[in-house]
């Protein structure tokens, strides 16, 4: 089971109730949609390595809870994540409205330099379109956040999200923007990972993290 | 007929007095006298749901393991723990016993009830047994077209979007739930949104969906919203308001009991710094009935009906204590993420009904030490985050504590003979004087036999007879001066506290 990466990034999804965040999350892993999925209480997750430019990474990504009142508990899983996939539902004009919400917590909570990644998922609903691509793409350029519309039902752009937001963070990493070694930063270089992997491990069975996250 | 036990019952207060028209309904259901008439307020299932209750256990734990392994996360190569039939209806036939006799065993013989719930409910007999044990059947007699109102009025909209699009959301592998609009949807939706009205401050909480869903499985719409109220106010209260304060509270205190229970599990989860909300969030808020295998789902609510929110942390502490209760376990968590990946896949050994029922019977942990640790992780949280800002009542701890709270003079819970006999009703025959003990009891065998309930197969014995007959007919809307049966109830029961002592030997 070992697997080799060279960095580890961890990732949110969020966005309101019913937006397709699990659905999402499950396209991506496994390639296909998720007809009789659950609403999620609390958290999910999910993990997959990626080739991005040449380098391999680990996406381990959290899937949250989209009601309101689930947020008090999921603040708890933002910390220390390096990018996040914000999410609303192009056929609902209020999972778009509270948009500027979700991306308060996550710069307030997770970290202000988390790469965000703003999805506007159900694109194969166009017939109940109510949020325009234009609309949303001003404001994701407002907030200086990347921008794709997305369907969890085809796979369209969903690949593309995630990828997207490594290949950022990686160039960011690459330019000194980001900093691997700084606690929190949602980051883990994948050789350390490595080690504890293949050396089984002696008398003590638990050692601290690396990475404060 | 002796006068003096009659006279002993006090006299049921007003509610209780205005079944609707009780006396004309009892006359056209006597003289039909065919338990599947339906009567108002009785809890009777529609045979659609009635068929499906029925096959319960079995359905619903195919579909489940289905649903697990196609899924693919967890893979439960899961089989239902068939209880031999002769057990079987030997159980039922305590449980009906029980039922007919509410009052008097939870009054005199609850360390018994407590232990059947232990050893599991029989199916046929579960739905009803889970609202006696949650009072939700007293509510619903105190509160007679309570729901109906609620299900009559539109409901706030802010609400009604949110439940609609979790309606296809749960248990979508389940028969009831499996059609859009179908009459589980249906049902799932009026529940809810009943709930919404009834505590509007509280509105609707994702977390409730599945609860609701799983009583559904087990009783009408009327009687799975008393039921979730029950829940929602007296087993777990503020689990599913505004601020979900209680969850953070009890995730804080579960983490506490942790430390005696498996010092080594605590020891992990607490250098990886791993708040108990990244694991027991959907465990509690949902009983467990989206983590563990359906049949031990049932065992597990069970006894958390009859004991309480106890059960779910005893629960939650041996899924920790065996996921991560020692070093060679440990080797494969080094991360956070690891550790949290290992409580999302759980062992199916450990979630197996009878070694997870087994261990959560034995585990020692008790509502005192609970209620101790409340106090003192309360007090941490007024210290450090100030007071919280939701006043919920007080939990009580199960079945006993919620009918001792219950405030006032209620009409007793009586059993539910096929004949309710009125004195003052008019109606043909001998009928409208009351019986003796004996003969009511035979006519209600009598009855269910007739009423064809019988037919199905010749193994089936007496008990799922008077099963049938018992659910036909509503204990609730018993006239106030229907004091025959009750006598009769009486000295059925004083038999049976004797008698079936000796016989309790299951499991």
């Amino acid at each position: 089971m070992a697997e080799t990466y060279d960095f580890l990034f961890k990732f949110l999804v969020i966005g309101s109730a019913g937006t397709g965040k699990s659905c999402l999350l499950h396209q991506f892993i496994e390639n296909k949609f998720k007809q009789d999925s659950n609403h999620t209480i609390g958290v999910e997750f999910g993990s997959r390595v990626v080739n991005v430019g040449g380098k391999t990474v680990k996406l381990q990504i959290w899937d949250t809870a989209g009601q309101e009142r689930f947020r008090s508990v999921t603040r708890s899983y933002y910390r220390g994540a390096a990018g996040a996939l914000l999410v609303y539902d192009i056929t609902s004009r209020e999972t778009y409205n509270s948009l500027a919400a979700w991306l308060t917590d996550a710069r307030t909570l997770a970290s202000p330099n988390i790469v965000v990644i703003l999805c506007g998922n159900k694109k194969d609903l166009e017939p109940e379109r109510e949020v325009t691509f234009l609309e949303a793409s001003r404001f994701a350029q407002e907030n200086e956040l990347m921008f794709l519309e997305t369907s969890a039902l085809t796979g369209e752009n969903v690949e593309e999200a995630f990828l997207k937001c490594a290949r950022t963070i990686l160039n960011k990493i690459d330019s000194g923007e980001l900093d691997p070694e700084r606690m929190g930063s949602g980051i883990q270089y994948g050789d350390a990972s490595l080690r504890q992997l293949r050396q089984p491990r002696s008398a003590q069975a638990v050692a601290p993290q690396p990475c404060g996250c | 007929m002796p006068a003096g036990p009659v006279q002993a019952v006090p006299p049921p207060p007003p509610v209780a007095t205005e079944p609707k028209q009780p006396t004309e309904e009892e006359a056209s259901s006597k003289e039909d006298s065919t338990p599947s008439k339906p009567v108002v307020g009785i809890i009777y299932p529609p045979p659609e749901v009635r068929n499906i209750v029925d096959k319960t256990a079995c359905f619903v734990a195919r579909a489940f393991s289905l649903l697990v392994i196609s899924d693919g996360s967890c893979p439960l190569f899961h089989r239902l723990e068939e209880v031999p039939l002769e057990v079987l209806r030997q159980r039922e036939s305590k449980w009906l016993d029980m039922l007919n006799n509410w009052d008097k065993w939870m009054a005199k013989k609850h360390k018994k009830i407590r232990l059947r719930c232990q050893k599991g409910i029989p199916p046929s007999l579960r739905g009803r047994a889970w609202q006696y044990l949650s009072g939700g059947k007293v509510k619903l007699q105190q509160n007679p077209g309570k729901f109906d109102e609620l299900d009559m009025s539109p409901g706030d909209p802010k609400w009604l979007d949110v439940i609609e699009r979790d309606l296809h959301r749960q248990f979508p592998f389940h028969e009831m739930f499996v059609s859009r609009g179908g009459h589980g949807q249906q049902d799932l939706f009026r529940v809810l949104k009943a709930y919404t009205l009834h505590r509007p401050e509280e509105g609707y909480c994702q977390a409730q969906a599945p609860i609701a869903a799983v009583l559904l499985m087990h009783m009408p719409a009327e009687q799975a919203f008393w039921c979730l109220v029950q829940i929602c106010e007296k087993y777990l209260p503020g689990y599913y308001s505004e601020k979900l304060e209680a969850i953070q509270l009890d995730g804080e205190i579960l983490f506490s009991l942790l430390q005696k229970v498996s010092p080594v599990a605590h020891k992990h989860l607490s250098r990886q710094k791993i708040d108990p909300l990244l694991y027991m969030t959907e465990w509690f808020m949902c009983a467990f009935a989206r983590t563990l295998p359906w049949s031990s789902v049932l065992r597990v609510w069970d006894m958390f009906f009859c004991e309480g929110v106890k059960i779910i942390f005893r629960v939650g502490l041996v899924l920790l204590k065996h996921a991560l209760g020692s070093p060679e376990k440990l080797r494969a968590c080094q991360g956070q993420y690891e550790t949290i990946e290992r409580l999302r896949g759980l062992s199916p050994k450990v979630m197996q009904e009878a070694f997870l029922v087994q261990e959560v019977v034995e585990l020692p942990v008790t509502e005192r030490q609970i209620e101790r640790e409340h106090l003192i992780q309360l007090r941490r949280w007024q210290e450090t985050r100030g007071e919280p800002q939701c006043r919920s009542p007080p939990r009580l701890h199960g079945a006993k504590a919620i009918l001792e709270a219950e405030p006032g003079p209620r009409p007793a819970l009586k059993p539910s003979p096929s004949i309710r006999l009125s004195p003052d009703a008019p109606v043909p025959g001998s009928q409208d004087k009351p019986k003796p003990p004996k003969q009511v009891q035979k006519e209600q065998q009598k009855q269910a036999k007739a009423s064809g309930q019988l037919d199905q197969a010749p193994a089936m014995g007496q008990a799922e007879a008077v099963a049938a007959a018992g659910d036909a007919c509503p204990p609730q809307d018993l006239p106030p001066k229907d004091l025959a049966p009750q006598d009769s109830a009486h000295h059925r029961s004083q038999e049976s506290l004797t008698s079936q002592e000796s016989e309790d030997t299951y499991l």
